[in-house]
């Protein structure tokens, strides 16, 4: 649900998470993402850090430079001064990648399970190819950026091809990294060798994290997602793979980046025309948080 | 320079963390124990930094030494101090005591034995440890592979620049911290926290339970994650349907937000939970009881496998006074010598 005014919860002595709602919803991003903007803009007394999620804002703060207090009745009223949002900056960003690929198979072999993709095509009722159609059918929100350094959370902005699966019962100890991978319906990508629980469906040459900073796309920072970035998963061969990551390993890789501005508003009336629902509900439930 | 001929378990280089890249999913990093590594950089005469979360500036880079067993040579005559766990610590042999600045020679060997009380113990050197900074900070974050020295932690015959030495080192020698601001290093060790963020979908029972228990630390921690062994805890029936697709089926399953800060106390499936650390992801999916108050993040760093913790339920503004208390220990007031 999205709640009626956003809820201030307290992470202990300098940190506060304005929550809008308990749900995962691309337009309530929008939200979150404008009052980032303005918070980056005009920066409020004793703020350290915001860090935007998909339903949440998060903020680290100096208490002793301001007090959780003043802090909240701040962003109160920018809250209430902000409007409807209509337009956002946003990057368009091609992700090619290899799906059905060897290492995600040997992730899963290593671990005693099936292949994950044919186990995302079952659980979906999908074919693999299938799988691979609807991952590449439309643009992915990045509605934040973060978990391990590098990662990112995104979501198909196409209701009707949004689809994952569940998360390993018990997460893998390793996997290889690059890899494309479901988290529910969370799209996402590990930047490097790290744990998790992800079901694997491919791999991208590209590197989303490179900590030298070799290729200039990552010349203000290591990470090449941002929030608000729309991402576009591309087909390729093994030879198209091999021929990328040549060139990213050799830092001369052209990342396909394109600066733009997303037009919220009118994506708003098409999720309204395919006659999605502005929030979800679940009547029976007992507890609802505020 | 200092060589290092053994870094024991785990010898990373610290500062107090980075500051501003939580944006990017990169945590802070820094010194589990801020504080005993601040303490140390003020008795050598360096920059502390600010308190911990609130990084005003990183500080001087020390190393954190994970349960002693450390040994280094000095190839510049170098003014240290040791703080934090309790390792016994010796120059050639003869012992020398912590939290007291110390010269130690070009050519001399610096020892620590292994801990025995608290499990994190702080190098300081006047000059600070002089890698280059990595997003404005010299912390190292192992798993990033970035940071400190090449991004990962120290190994036998490393070499760490140590930075120029400042007006008159010489006159560090012998100053000591003032014994009352001592940590005590004992368990079981007591953690404040304040409630929540979603304390209020655990049981009351549970809420009870977390308090009551005295809890062990899993030998399965790191600077990641601190877990605790006791009792599973439940969560309150009525969880609305729409989250198992959006937040997971396991009713410890929240939505994505952003988990930071470190000391978030996550409780994934009621079982075992874990103090985030100051490597700590940072965005969460699992409800937290509790968050660690910023000042007792030492003590949990200083907790050894199988310790007994207990965590204490603590009124946001003490927390704030706490921060406060603590940073006015950080000045010349309190050295002596």
């Amino acid at each position: 649900m999205i709640y009626d005014a956003p809820v201030y919860r307290t992470l202990g002595d300098t940190a506060l998470n304005v929550e809008f709602g308990d749900e995962t919803s691309i337009t309530l991003n929008f939200r979150i993402l404008a009052l980032d903007q303005i918070i980056r803009a005009h920066p409020l007394k004793g703020v350290i850090e915001s860090n935007p999620q998909v339903r949440a804002l998060g903020l680290i703060y100096d208490p002793l430079a301001t007090t959780r207090d003043r802090l909240i009745a701040a962003l109160r009223e920018l809250i209430a001064a902000q409007g409807a949002v209509d337009r956002l900056p946003s990057r368009r960003v091609i992700i090619p990648a290899l799906y059905d690929d060897p290492w995600s198979r040997e992730c899963a072999e290593a671990f005693g399970v099936r292949n994950n993709i044919e186990y995302i095509a079952e659980f979906n009722r999908l074919t693999v190819a299938q799988v691979i159609e609807w991952h590449t059918a439309c643009d992915y929100w990045v509605t934040g950026v973060g978990f391990v350094p590098g990662t990112f959370v995104s979501y198909a902005m196409d209701p009707r091809k949004r689809f994952g699966a569940p998360l390993y019962r018990t997460p893998r100890t390793w996997t290889h990294s690059r890899l494309l991978n479901f988290g529910g319906n969370t799209s996402t990508i590990y930047p490097a060798r790290v744990p998790g629980g992800g079901q694997l469906f491919g791999r991208t040459p590209i590197n989303i994290f490179e900590p030298a900073q070799r290729n200039r796309i990552f010349r203000d920072g290591p990470v090449l997602a941002r929030t608000g970035d729309r991402h576009r998963y591309v087909s390729i061969s093994r030879e198209e793979y091999n021929e990328i990551r040549a060139a990213v390993e050799a830092g001369t890789y052209d990342y396909q980046v394109e600066e733009g501005v997303f037009d919220c508003a009118g994506y708003m009336s098409w999720l309204a025309s395919l006659g999605e629902p502005p929030e979800k509900r679940d009547p029976d439930a007992t507890w609802q948080r505020s | 320079m200092l060589e290092i001929i053994d870094p024991g378990p785990q010898t990373s280089v610290q500062d107090v963390g980075r500051q501003g890249t939580i944006v990017l999913g990169i945590p802070p990093s820094g010194a589990q124990d801020a504080f005993s590594l601040r303490a140390g950089n003020l008795l050598v005469g360096n920059p502390t930094g600010g308190p911990l979360l609130l990084r005003r500036d990183p500080g001087a880079a020390g190393l954190e030494i994970l349960l002693g067993g450390f040994k280094a040579r000095a190839l510049a005559d170098l003014v240290v101090a040791i703080t934090g766990a309790q390792v016994g610590v010796t120059v050639d042999g003869v012992t020398v005591p912590q939290w007291r600045a110390f010269l130690l020679r070009k050519e001399s060997v610096l020892a620590l034995g292994m801990s025995k009380a608290g499990a994190r113990a702080y190098l300081a050197v006047h000059g600070g440890v002089e890698v280059p900074p990595y997003l404005g900070s010299r912390a190292t974050h192992m798993r990033g592979q970035f940071g400190g020295l090449e991004g990962r932690t120290l190994r036998k015959g490393d070499r760490l620049p140590i930075g120029a030495a400042q007006a008159d080192p010489g006159a560090l020698i012998g100053r000591r911290l003032a014994p009352k601001h001592i940590p005590t290093l004992a368990q079981p060790w007591r953690v404040r926290v304040v409630a929540g963020p979603e304390e209020d979908i655990f049981t009351s029972e549970s809420v009870d339970a977390f308090y009551a228990t005295e809890w062990k630390l899993n030998p399965k921690s790191d600077r990641t994650g601190m877990r605790f062994i006791g009792p599973a805890l439940s969560f309150k029936p009525g969880r609305p349907r729409y989250l198992i697709d959006d937040a997971g089926q396991d009713p410890s399953n929240i939505t994505i937000d952003p988990g930071a800060p470190v000391g978030t106390i996550q409780v994934p499936s009621g079982v075992e939970p874990i103090v985030l650390g100051v490597d700590s992801p940072t965005i969460g999916g699992y409800a937290r009881i509790a968050t660690v108050i910023t000042t007792d993040m030492g003590a949990v760093g200083q907790a050894r496998p199988f310790e007994r913790v207990r965590f204490a339920r603590t009124a946001y503004d003490d927390a704030v006074a706490a921060i406060r208390a603590q940073d006015a220990v950080i000045a010349e007031s309190s050295v002596l010598g």
